[in-house]
């Protein structure tokens, strides 16, 4: 497994900066794409849930899925926490995005944009933690970059109707 | 928020000046969050009541939040944690002395006047931030000023009730007179030439005697209103800003770095192996 430095990680899951090794997430200033810039997603097309995505990326999404938020029984993308998934699958050059450097023929890299529901938010290297692991180990799926993102701010209004429904029954007022 | 000509770019096309004016500012806003935290923590289990101590720790937690996600910022330019946080000196740290000085024992006045001279300035600054033309400053503005919202209704909540009692009074009053030159230290530059230069390159929309300005146009009739007579006092020396700093510091400074120095630390653990890593 090996990171894109061309776009940003989360800077927690390798703080290195190791001067030994370029490619390191974290290195001084590296390269950045211009595809992480400018790009913030208007509020009204959130949460992203992968309605209607097909093959790989459908595996993608359903990973996403089997992630819980850890103190309520609620996935990250009911709750809205996935703001955008993009699934490279370089070799074949079939869902090529955004300027992304290829993953070659191996497997496909997966980037994606999530937010927290809250800054202070104390599960933060768990929660990408588990984001990461659970793409990482979708069949086909080389590479995840997992980028920590913040506009537009998280709001209740994220929460899918499918996950309204799970926080009535665990309890919770909602609308 | 598209991006506009006048950007800076990604922190990989920022040139040496833009990288310099970039990082003095972040460390303005991170010191001052982090710092206050550690003080805020310090009523922990000892405010005057279960609502108030569980407010004030999540305002603490709060304030950790903001750090790490201007922290995260320079962590862009190859910073790791134990750089930023664990092992910087004490006399590289650039947060105002409002955020250092210990609160008087016992007196939760301190806290709570302390608390609304921050938020205010916190408020204004980002307010100048909302169109800096550095977007990954730019675009984590909604979501901390979103959380600050409630920091100001707690602090001016308690200020009106303590004023309403003349013990509570003279304990703010008290605590205004000590408390005020550091809070002028808030707007204080931490090198001029470089201040100048965050204007310039509009990272940030209002210059620190504008934000200093409508600090004091905001803070003073609120203050008054309640009762109390705002100090003629000049800016606290030193103001912290420049690395400068009181006593209080180091002392505080030891106490956070204690245990990451007796544990003879030199990156700071993860609670979770990178799952990358733990398959290789």
């Amino acid at each position: 497994m090996s990171y894109d430095p061309s776009v940003e990680a989360d800077p927690d899951l390798d703080p290195a900066g190791d001067p030994e090794n370029p490619n390191a997430v974290g290195s001084a200033a590296c390269s950045y794409t211009e595809y992480e810039y400018g790009s913030i997603p208007d509020a009204a097309d959130l949460p992203a849930t992968g309605e209607g995505s097909e093959g790989l990326a459908a595996d993608v999404w359903n990973a996403l899925y089997g992630v819980d938020d850890p103190e309520m029984p609620i996935s990250v993308v009911d709750l809205g926490l996935i703001y955008r998934v993009d699934v490279d699958e370089g070799g074949d050059g079939s869902e090529a995005g955004d300027g992304m450097i290829g993953a070659g023929d191996e497997g496909a890299s997966v980037t994606i944009d999530m937010t927290l529901t809250y800054s202070g938010c104390p599960a933060r290297d768990m929660l990408t933690g588990e984001v990461e692991e659970a793409v990482a180990s979708v069949e086909g799926v080389e590479d995840v970059t997992l980028r920590l993102v913040w506009s537009p701010e998280w709001s209740l209004d994220m929460v899918t109707e499918a996950g309204k429904e799970r926080l009535r029954e665990f309890g919770l007022s909602v609308e | 928020m598209a991006t506009t000509d006048a950007d800076l770019g990604s922190p990989g096309d920022l040139d040496e000046g833009e990288r310099e004016a970039v990082e003095h500012l972040l460390y303005r806003l991170a010191d001052d969050e982090f710092v206050l935290a550690e003080r805020y923590t310090e009523w922990q289990v000892r405010a005057p009541t279960l609502e108030s101590d569980l407010s004030l720790s999540n305002i603490a937690q709060d304030e950790l939040g903001h750090a790490r996600l201007w922290y995260d910022l320079l962590e862009d330019f190859g910073y790791s944690e134990s750089d930023l946080v664990w092992e910087r000196p004490p006399g590289e740290w650039r947060h105002a002395t409002l955020s250092e000085v210990p609160f008087a024992e016992g007196d939760w006045a301190d806290a709570v006047l302390r608390s609304y001279l921050y938020d205010v300035a916190e408020g204004i600054r980002l307010s100048a931030l909302e169109e800096s033309s550095y977007a990954r400053i730019r675009d984590r503005v909604p979501k901390i000023r979103g959380e600050e919202g409630f920091h100001r209704d707690h602090a001016e909540g308690w200020l009106e009730r303590l004023a309403t009692d003349s013990g509570g009074l003279d304990r703010l009053q008290s605590a205004l007179d000590r408390l005020f030159p550091h809070a002028l230290a808030l707007f204080a530059p931490t090198d001029p030439e470089i201040e100048d230069r965050i204007d310039d390159l509009g990272l940030r929309t209002a210059s620190l005697s504008e934000m200093r300005g409508e600090w004091r146009s905001e803070v003073e009739p609120f203050l008054s209103e309640l009762g109390l007579t705002v100090p003629d006092a000049d800016r606290h020396t030193p103001h912290g800003r420049g690395g400068d700093h009181t006593g209080d510091w180091d002392d505080l400074h030891d106490d956070f770095t204690h245990t990451y120095r007796e544990l003879g630390r030199t990156e700071a653990r993860r609670i979770m192996v990178d799952p990358d890593e733990a398959e290789s």
